[in-house]
């Protein structure tokens, strides 16, 4: 769970792009950004710490987008991903929804707003992914008790 | 190097060739350079929208401080900063743009028909700009550009020479590798070695590779008169040399060497079609 504003990840091999993207959304929301011109350096923040939604470029040198959002989906698979990709070659995009989940596929040069919306939504997706899993665990747990519960009462009567 | 080549109708057909190829070539390009452009077009978009934002935000924040005679919040000054840095990012973009359309053009010009007198790592420096585009995350190029005279040559067709050998070189290199580009000057001559890291050229395949419609690329994806019309622009044309040394599983190198100027006999103002 991520504590206090939401965490987005931004990788893009274009210092330009991870620039312009924070600042919009520096003036626009309250959130956490983490921005990676090396997706390796990104995968490894991955690892380390949770986010709630990763955008990321499609063609980077070592690793394509469509790796690390593999990654991504592995570390953290509630986490929303998202491709925002100059590259628009139908083939990149198929790949990416069949193999990683993606949420959303936007192209370059891309529009703030919709891109806003994209990341809005793909947060409160996360969040509410994580809110079930945790309500998941929590109706777990309270079925486990039940069931220690029952078996000593029929331990009490038997 | 046939006495074919002499007759005039066959050399411009030669030319319509070596167009039509040079297009389809760089059609292929176009992906990559697309990519390259999106980038810093969408950077730019975004500023202006967040600047023109910032902007608004700044004035309300002045102006609420003027009418209670405080002092100019801390915000507004960050907010300045974030400004500057990113028209910083705007100047950059624009550059980013205008030099990839300043080595597309020097390959738009279609029918070069003129002798002029060329920097030959210049035409190199740019096709390696555009080609880099596409080969992104993928290929490294490594240059060792010596200090060269200028070229008497048709800059269009030695631009689709250099674009020729560079692509195939890309193409050779099936995952990660590295393309050497290397220019030096030779007493009246200028070498140019391209070196790929790539497959190499199989011994069964040497023999062919110049020859018109060969190729191993899969359908729709070579013409098979790469090779063949790059050898005609370097040997024909400008009376040059091309060769080779590769090695499977190790890489290739094609060597070309051009004439620092063209023979006078030669007509300098050859009519185009």
């Amino acid at each position: 769970m991520t504590n206090g504003q939401p965490h987005v990840l931004l990788v893009d091999d274009e210092d330009m792009v991870i620039t312009s993207i924070r600042a919009f959304l520096q003036l626009e929301t309250e959130y956490e950004i983490h921005g990676y011109t090396n997706p390796q350096e990104a995968m490894r923040h991955l690892e380390m710490s949770p986010v709630d939604v990763v955008v990321s470029d499609y063609l980077m040198p070592k690793m394509n987008g469509i790796q690390l959002l593999a990654k991504a989906k592995e570390y953290q698979p509630e986490a929303a991903r998202v491709l925002l990709t100059g590259h628009a070659d139908k083939q990149s995009a198929i790949q990416a929804i069949n193999k990683v989940g993606l949420y959303q596929y936007l192209e370059k040069p891309w529009d703030n707003s919709q891109l806003l919306l994209v990341i809005n939504s793909a947060i409160e997706r996360t969040q509410l992914l994580r809110n079930l899993r945790e309500k998941v665990g929590e109706l777990d747990e309270a079925h486990t008790n039940l069931k220690d519960v029952q078996t000593r009462l029929l331990r009490a009567f038997l | 190097m046939t006495p074919e080549t002499d007759s005039p109708e066959l050399e411009l057909l030669t030319r319509k060739l070596a167009d039509a190829h040079k297009m389809a070539s760089l059609g292929r390009l176009s992906a990559g350079i697309v990519h390259e452009i999106n980038s810093p077009i969408g950077s730019i978009l975004s500023n202006n929208e967040v600047v023109l934002r910032s902007l608004a935000k700044l004035k309300r924040m002045l102006q609420e401080a003027q009418e209670q005679a405080g002092p100019v919040p801390r915000k507004a000054i960050d907010m300045v900063d974030s400004i500057a840095s990113l028209s910083e990012v705007d100047r950059i973009a624009c550059e980013r743009i205008s030099a990839i359309v300043r080595s597309l053009k020097t390959f738009a010009r279609v029918n070069e028909s003129d002798l002029r007198m060329v920097d030959v790592n210049e035409l190199l420096r740019n096709t390696m700009k555009l080609t880099g585009a596409v080969f992104r995350g993928r290929i490294t190029f490594e240059t060792d550009l010596g200090e060269l005279p200028e070229v008497e040559c048709y800059p269009g067709l030695l631009n689709q020479v250099f674009l020729n050998l560079i692509v195939n070189a890309g193409q050779a290199i099936e995952e990660e590798g590295t393309i050497a580009v290397r220019t030096r000057a030779e007493g009246r001559l200028v070498a140019i070695d391209i070196a790929d890291t790539g497959t190499g050229i199989p011994p069964e395949v040497r023999p062919l590779i110049f020859s018109a419609g060969f190729t191993t690329k899969p359908l729709g994806e070579g013409t098979g008169l790469g090779l063949t019309i790059t050898r005609e622009i370097v040997e024909d044309t400008h009376g040059g040399r091309i060769s080779f040394d590769t090695e499977v599983g190790q890489g290739t190198t094609f060597h070309v060497l051009i004439p620092i100027e063209q023979p006078r006999s030669e007509t300098n103002n050859r009519s185009s079609a």
